[in-house]
C-alpha cells in the first residue's frame, strides 16, 4: 500500500514557512546565534524570533495556549493548507513532543517553588496531550488525536504511527510531525549533561564539542490511495520506508557501533524494499555530540558500502528535539521534490575513527529518488524514515 | 482477537503475582500507598538507585510479564499520561534552585515520558519496537491500539502497559484541575498480547474525541461487533454518568485503582480477572476520567 | 588524609544514590567505573563534577578531563589536595 505525502509545512529559526526556510538553506544562513531570551541566555540557540503574541497576531491564532502548541499550530496549518474536513475521510493528528507546555509552566512552578501566588489554571496547558488536541481543534480535526513522547525521535515515531494507521485500515489521512519549544527545562537539561558547544554546532567534525538547541515544529499530511482519489491532492512524494528499533545500551548514550541505528536503518530499507545503493541522501541525526555523530557514522559505513550524501541540518536549525524528525522529514520531502541536497554547515575535519566528510554544498540534482532521514532518542529510541519520489 | 498472556500490575491494591485481583480489591481510602513488591528481585542495585516509583513499576511489570510468557517480546508499547513526574519536579527544582555552574543531570535524563519503555528494553536486553504514547485519559488505550497494529503487521509477542505517578504537587492541583474527585494513586499494569488463543481475548479499542454522547458511542461500537449493551456481562466504568441495562454488572473501577489518567490498564486486568474468576463472556471498559474524551475496550471470555 | 578518602565515599554515596552500597565496600584502590568496579557510568561522572564543585569548589569543565580523576577513590582524592 502507498502512503503518500500531500502536505507539509514547518517553522524553525531559519524560517516560518517553506519558501523562508529553502532560502536559508540555499543561502548558507544558520538560525543559530547568540541568545538573550530569559530561558536560554548565553548559549547560541536557533530561536523563533518573534514572541508568542506576535506569531498570534501574524498568523492569526486566537487559541490560548503554550509556545510549543502555537508552534505546532502554524506548521500543521500549513501542511493542512488547502485540505478539508469531510465526513469520508478519517482523519487524525499524531504529534511528537518532548516538553508540551512546559515553557509556560516551568515558571508557574519557580512561583510555587518561592512559595509564591502561582497560577494554577496554567498547569492545564501543560500535559504533552494537550498541547495536540489544541492543534487538531485549530485545524478541525477530531476523529484520531494521539501524542509520540520518545524524546528527539519523537515526530519521526508520530509520523510512523500515522503511516500504520493508514496501512491498518484506522485512517485514511493523518497529520503528523512534531513541536517543541525552547524552554529552561531542556536548555538546564543539556547543560547539565554538559553537551552544550559554546560556539556553533559542528556535526561529523573532528572537534565537534556538542549541540546548539532549536526550537520549531515540521509536520507532513499522509493520505491512502483512496484517500486521495477523494481529495484530489496532488502528492509531493511516498513515504516508502520506515523503522523504529532499540539500541538498548544505556538511557542516553548511543552504543559505540550505533547498534540500534544500524538496525533502524536496515528495518526501514527492508520496508521500502531498497537496497543501500538505492538512497540519494541521508538526512542524518547528527546533533554533533561526540558520542551521537560517532556512533551515527560507524551504523551509516557499516550499512552503506559508499556513503552516500549526507549532512545534517541541525547545523542550520538546532536541536528541534522531538520536532527535529517532522522539520527533517519536510526538508527531506522538498529534497525528493526539487532534487535538493543541503549543506553541513561548519564542517572542517572528518572524524579519525570513520573518517566520513558530509556533503558541504548546497546541490540541485536533476533527480533524487530516495532520501533517508535519522532520528534518534533518549532512552535508545532509534527511528529512520524513507521517503521517494512517486 | 489479541489474547491476553501475562499480566502483571503494581497499584495501591494487592494486585502483583496474583491469581485472581478479585478477591484482594477493596475501595481505596484517602492516604492509601503503593503496595511495592521486593523490586532487588527483579532490577540490579545498579539501575535500581535511580528509578523513581513510575519506572520501578514499568520495568518490575514488564520483567515479571516476560517470566511470565518465557518468550522475548516482539514490541513494546507504553503510555503514560504525566510521564515521570517525580523526576520532572525534581529537575525543575534542581535548576531553579542551583547557583552553580554545573547541575545535576540524573532527574532530567530519567524526566523524558519514554524512560519507562526506555528502561524496559534496556532491562530486558530489548533491540525490538518502542514506543511512547501520551493522550491524557486516553494514553492506555493509544498504546493499545498501537500493539494491536504490531500484532496485525506480524509481530508475536507484544508487551502494551501503562504507568503513571501521584506527586505532592499534582494532589495540590487536584481540586482545581482534575474533574474526578477519587484518591490520587500511583500505578502500572502491564500485558503480553499475541494472537495465539488464550482464556481472555481484547477484540476492539476505540478512541473519541469531543464525545456528544457517550450511550450512543457506546451502542456504535458495540453494534460493529455485534453486540448489545444488554448482552455485556460487565461495564467498568471512570464514574461515568451512563445509562445502562439492569442486567448489566456496573463497576466503577476508579474506586479501586485510585485516580490516575492511565488506570484503564488497571480496568483492563479487574475485567480479565472478573471474566474468569465468574465464568462470564464479555467486558466493556468505559473510560471517561476526561470529560468528553472517552476511551473504550471491548473483551470476551474463550472459554464461558 | 585518610579522612578525605573516607568522607568521598559518604558523599558519593550520597551523590549517586547508592543504597546498597557502605563507604567500607569501597576501597581506595578500587576502579569506581565499569563492570568491574562499581558499576558507575557517563552519567555518574557528570555528578562527580557536580559533588566537586559543590563540597570542594573544584571545577572540571571538559567530561573528558575525569576519566583519569575519577578512576578511583586515591585519584580523585590526589585530584582534590593537588587543586584546593
Amino acid at each position: 500500500m502507498n502512503i503518500y505525502i500531500t502536505g507539509y509545512g514547518l517553522i524553525s529559526s531559519i524560517g516560518k514557512n517553506i519558501d523562508e526556510s529553502l532560502s536559508s538553506l540555499k543561502n548558507y544562513s544558520s538560525g543559530i546565534e547568540e541568545s538573550n531570551l530569559k530561558t536560554t541566555k548565553g548559549f547560541k540557540v536557533g530561536a523563533i524570533k518573534a514572541t508568542n503574541d506576535e506569531l498570534k497576531k501574524e498568523f492569526n491564532i486566537k487559541t490560548d495556549c503554550s509556545r510549543t502548541a502555537l508552534l505546532g499550530i502554524i506548521a500543521s496549518k500549513q501542511a493542512f493548507y488547502g485540505h478539508n474536513i469531510s465526513k469520508n475521510i478519517r482523519t487524525g493528528l499524531i504529534s511528537g513532543t518532548s516538553v508540551g507546555g512546559m515553557d509556560t509552566s516551568e515558571f508557574e512552578y519557580k512561583k510555587y517553588l518561592e512559595s509564591e501566588k502561582h497560577d494554577i489554571n496554567i498547569y492545564q496547558q501543560h500535559s504533552s496531550g494537550i498541547s495536540s488536541e489544541q492543534i487538531a481543534f485549530e485545524l478541525g480535526i477530531s476523529d484520531f488525536i494521539n501524542t509520540i513522547s520518545t524524546a528527539c525521535s519523537s515526530a519521526a515515531n508520530a509520523i510512523i504511527m500515522g503511516a500504520r494507521m493508514i496501512e491498518n485500515g484506522f485512517l485514511d489521512r493523518v497529520i503528523v510531525g512534531g513541536t517543541d519549544s525552547l524552554t529552561k527545562f531542556t536548555t538546564s537539561g543539556f547543560k547539565s549533561l554538559m553537551i552544550f558547544d559554546e560556539e556553533f554546532c559542528k556535526p561529523f567534525d573532528k572537534s565537534r564539542k556538542g549541540l546548539n538547541l532549536g526550537e520549531g515544529a515540521g509536520y507532513i499530511v499522509l493520505e491512502s490511495e483512496q484517500s486521495i482519489s477523494s481529495t484530489k491532492k496532488e502528492p509531493l512524494a511516498l513515504l516508502s520506508g520506515w523503522s523504529n528499533a532499540s539500541d538498548s545500551f544505556h538511557q542516553t548514550a548511543s552504543s559505540p557501533e550505533g547498534f540500534g541505528a544500524q538496525l533502524s536503518m536496515l528495518e526501514a530499507l527492508n520496508k521500502a524494499k531498497l537496497k543501500p545503493e538505492n538512497i540519494d541522501y541521508i538526512n542524518a541525526h547528527g546533533t554533533a555530540t561526540p558520542n551521537n555523530d560517532l556512533s551515527e557514522s560507524y551504523a551509516i559505513k557499516k550499512i552503506f558500502k559508499s556513503t552516500p550524501p549526507f549532512s545534517s541540518t541541525k547545523s542550520y536549525t538546532g536541536h528541534t528535539l522531538a520536532a527535529s524528525g517532522g522539520i527533517e522529514a519536510v526538508l527531506s520531502t522538498l529534497s525528493i521534490q526539487h532534487g535538493y541536497i543541503y549543506p553541513n554547515l561548519n564542517f572542517k575535519n572528518p572524524i579519525e575513527e570513520t573518517e566520513l566528510t558530509p556533503n558541504l554544498k548546497f546541490i540541485k540534482k536533476n533527480k533524487i529518488n530516495h532520501v533517508l532521514s535519522n532520528s534518534f532518542g533518549f532512552g535508545g529510541n532509534n527511528s529512520t524514515l524513507i521517503i521517494s519520489s512517486i | 482477537m489479541y489474547y491476553i498472556h501475562a499480566i502483571s500490575s503494581i497499584t495501591h491494591q494487592n494486585t502483583f503475582r496474583i491469581d485472581n485481583i478479585i478477591k484482594e480489591l477493596s475501595p481505596i481510602k484517602e492516604n492509601s500507598n503503593l503496595i511495592s513488591p521486593d523490586y532487588k528481585e527483579f532490577i540490579p542495585g545498579a539501575a535500581l538507585r535511580r528509578l523513581s516509583p513510575v519506572l520501578r513499576i514499568g520495568l518490575t511489570a514488564a520483567i515479571d510479564c516476560k517470566n511470565k510468557i518465557g518468550k522475548k517480546f516482539d514490541a513494546i508499547s507504553v503510555g503514560t499520561a504525566l510521564g515521570c513526574l517525580r523526576d520532572t519536579e525534581k529537575f525543575l527544582k534542581t535548576f531553579h534552585t542551583s547557583t552553580s555552574d554545573f547541575i545535576s543531570p540524573t532527574s532530567f535524563i530519567q524526566s523524558t515520558h519514554n524512560t519507562i519503555a526506555g528502561q524496559i528494553s534496556l532491562g530486558l536486553k530489548n533491540h525490538a519496537y518502542n514506543m511512547t504514547h501520551t493522550q491524557n485519559n486516553l494514553s492506555f488505550e493509544m498504546a493499545l491500539i498501537d500493539a494491536i497494529m504490531c500484532i496485525n503487521e506480524g509481530k508475536i509477542n507484544v508487551l502494551v502497559g501503562s504507568a503513571d505517578e501521584k506527586t505532592p504537587f499534582l494532589e495540590l492541583l487536584q481540586p482545581k484541575i482534575i474533574s474526578k474527585k477519587y484518591p490520587l494513586s500511583t500505578g502500572g499494569s502491564f500485558f503480553s498480547i499475541s494472537k495465539t488463543k488464550n482464556k481472555i481475548g481484547i477484540i476492539d479499542v476505540k478512541t473519541i474525541f469531543n464525545s456528544k454522547n457517550t450511550e450512543l458511542e457506546i451502542k456504535d461500537f458495540l453494534k460493529k461487533h455485534k453486540y448489545e449493551t444488554k448482552d455485556i456481562d460487565v461495564i467498568l466504568h471512570s464514574d461515568s454518568n451512563i445509562e445502562i441495562p439492569k442486567s448489566c454488572h456496573f463497576i466503577n473501577f476508579l474506586k479501586y485503582s485510585g485516580l490516575y489518567y492511565s488506570a484503564s490498564s488497571f480496568a483492563l486486568h479487574f475485567a480479565h480477572d472478573y471474566l474468569i474468576s465468574k465464568n462470564k463472556n464479555s467486558a466493556l471498559i468505559v473510560n471517561d476520567i476526561c470529560i468528553d474524551k472517552v476511551g473504550l475496550i471491548l473483551i470476551k471470555s474463550n472459554e464461558a | 588524609m585518610n579522612n578525605l578518602r573516607e568522607n568521598l565515599k559518604e558523599q558519593i554515596i550520597e551523590q549517586l544514590n547508592l543504597e546498597d552500597i557502605k563507604p567500607e565496600d569501597i576501597t581506595n584502590e578500587g576502579d569506581l567505573f565499569g563492570d568491574n568496579g562499581l558499576g558507575l557510568d557517563s552519567i555518574d561522572a557528570l555528578e562527580f563534577i557536580v559533588l566537586l564543585e559543590s563540597k570542594y569548589n573544584i571545577k572540571i569543565s571538559d567530561p573528558q578531563e575525569g576519566k583519569k580523576i575519577f578512576k578511583s577513590i586515591d585519584t580523585l582524592a590526589s585530584y582534590i589536595e593537588k587543586n584546593k
